[in-house]
């Protein structure tokens, strides 16, 4: 059933063992799950079916450090969460982004891709997805990869219909947690807000935080101020190793045989590198991607190459003069290194209109980083020379050592870490399962329990660790 | 009589006139000799110039 206010979920007298907080697609993969398993749930919706201001702005809040979003632009506070702009681009993280890195700090996870893909079946039905081809290696150092465009799913949506008619899951709108308090060892209740004011306090047997990349953080270093560290124990790494993928426009390539990579659906190539090409480099995970430049931008190039070096440009007029589609601008996103600098951090001064501070996110990219870039795109024009398949031209700001320009995509709206998973308390929020260190009945669903970012965007990766939370819990929770 | 004294005129500035060709007729380093002593560029090396990731060959 899906309910519009904590007054009317009251007078159904529904009693649930789960409160999961958050309809995205973390909460409300794991309430089917668990609704499937015949535990009753009930999910806690901080906005309503519908996008509105209200609900909005309690997500505004402040950055330090490099340019980065609006925190009210950057994800959606209604039924179905931040999926409602998803533009619905898919891939699982790689193998290599869950071991560790001997030339990055803090990275590894406790458990391996392995672990997660047993769900993919399951999410590639809840995302829509047909199945994805292998990585194609295209020399030692450089992967073609696939990323698949989803239905962009929006979860309250598809799964309106479903959650309405189910006896076992009830959701409730506009309603939401605004602090949870325990003991140490146990959350003991939450205290409810909603449509606009106080609701009082609630109990269940267990809770699962699914609000969101920074939401997330933000309610448990709230509710574990509140409560004399009682709801996080071990909170050091609390709201720490904040990451995101960096996204900027490197440069573009004149290719050979533009139509080679154009096998997918979305007619779009992905490159990524190899585990050899990191380690030897000591960089991060990237993804080079393909979008098409526009004829007259490679007659630019052309001309700009001529300048340069006149036999190349003149290859490069031949390729022109056979196809028009030759040329391609590079997208870049890569992985962040996982700093415990990068971090929410509650505000001091600014609180929303339930009291709650509203976020300080402290975010700053790294000089390995940098060298992700720089390295990564030397790397793929150096593979397309060596394979024959082109030449690569960086952009002015990365060829000169620049700052970052701050009139460009900047980053792709992917917010992971800050409860990270491990077994390091000092250096995580939560075990391999999803567990809050020393806590019986607490759990953490989405990409905040990410250790390390890939250069993948999350959706793929969070249903996954859904769908693995909700199987695990239903063992739990049926006990 | 100097040697010069025995050349006339004519002939003497017939000489000077062509002495800057006479370059031409030096033994020049052969392109693909190996044994100049010198490092070779090697064609297939990868530079970066103006912002291109290119090979030593595309300069030419």
């Amino acid at each position: 059933m899906i309910l519009d206010s904590y007054e009317a979920y009251r007078a159904t007298g529904f009693r649930p063992k789960v409160c999961i907080l958050g309809s995205g697609p973390a909460g409300t993969t794991i309430a089917r799950k668990l609704g499937a398993a015949g535990i009753p749930v009930v999910v806690l919706e901080a906005g309503s079916r519908e996008f509105s201001d209200e609900s909005q702005d309690f997500y505004r809040g402040t950055t330090v450090g490099d340019f980065y979003f609006d925190l009210d632009i950057t994800r959606l506070r209604y039924m179905g969460g931040s999926s409602n702009h998803w533009a619905g681009w898919c891939r699982v993280l790689d193998k290599q982004d869950f071991e560790p890195k001997s030339w990055a700090p803090d990275t590894g996870w406790p458990i391996r891709r392995a672990d997660i893909e047993p769900y993919l079946p399951e999410v590639h039905d809840i995302l829509e997805l047909p199945d994805f081809r292998p990585d194609m290696p295209i020399s030692d150092d450089i992967r073609w990869v696939q990323l698949i465009k989803s239905p962009a799913v929006r979860f309250g949506e598809k799964y309106a219909d479903e959650l309405d008619r189910s006896k076992n899951i009830a959701v409730v709108l506009n309603t939401y947690a605004t602090e949870l308090a325990g003991d140490g060892k146990r959350v003991t209740s939450a205290r409810l807000w909603s449509n606009g004011q106080d609701a009082g306090t609630f109990s269940a047997d267990y809770f699962i935080v699914c609000t969101g990349g920074l939401e997330n953080s933000r309610l448990l270093l709230w509710s574990n101020q509140r409560s004399n560290g009682g709801v996080v124990p071990n909170a050091a790494a609390l709201g720490r190793y904040w990451m995101e993928h960096p996204t900027f426009e490197g440069g573009n390539a004149i290719l050979a045989n533009y139509s080679e990579f154009e096998v997918d659906a979305v007619n779009e190539a992905f490159f990524s590198p190899t585990m050899a090409a990191m380690e030897r480099l000591q960089i991060m995970n990237f993804g080079i991607r393909l979008i098409e430049t526009p004829y007259a931008g490679v007659k630019r190039l052309i001309a700009d190459l001529a300048c340069t070096a006149p036999d190349a440009a003149e290859w490069a007029a031949y390729q022109l003069s056979q196809n028009l589609r030759c040329a391609a601008q590079l997208y870049v996103a890569w992985e962040q290194a996982p700093l415990a600098s990068n971090q929410i951090e509650l505000s001091k001064t600014d609180v929303d209109h339930a009291g709650v501070p509203r976020i300080e996110l402290h975010w700053k990219k790294s000089e390995l980083e940098r060298r992700t870039l720089v390295e990564g795109l030397k790397l793929f024009g150096t593979t397309l020379i060596e394979r024959d398949l082109g030449r690569v031209r960086l952009m002015d700001w990365i060829a000169n050592g620049e700052a970052y320009p701050t009139n460009e995509e900047t980053a792709g709206h992917h917010h992971m870490g800050g409860t990270r998973m491990g077994t390091d308390v000092t250096r995580s929020v939560v075990d391999a399962n999803c567990k809050v260190h020393g806590m019986d009945n607490l759990y953490v669903g989405g990409s905040s329990v990410f250790c390390t970012s890939g250069q993948a965007n999350p959706t793929t990766t969070i249903t996954a660790l859904a769908c693995r939370l909700g199987d695990h819990l239903s063992k739990v929770v049926a006990v | 009589m100097s040697f010069f004294h025995r050349m006339s005129r004519r002939t003497l500035v017939r000489a000077m006139i062509a002495l800057p060709a006479l370059s031409l007729a030096r033994k020049l380093p052969d392109a693909n000799a190996t044994d100049t002593g010198l490092p070779q560029a090697d064609p297939n090396e990868i530079v970066e110039v103006n912002g291109w990731i290119l090979k030593r060959s595309d300069l030419a």
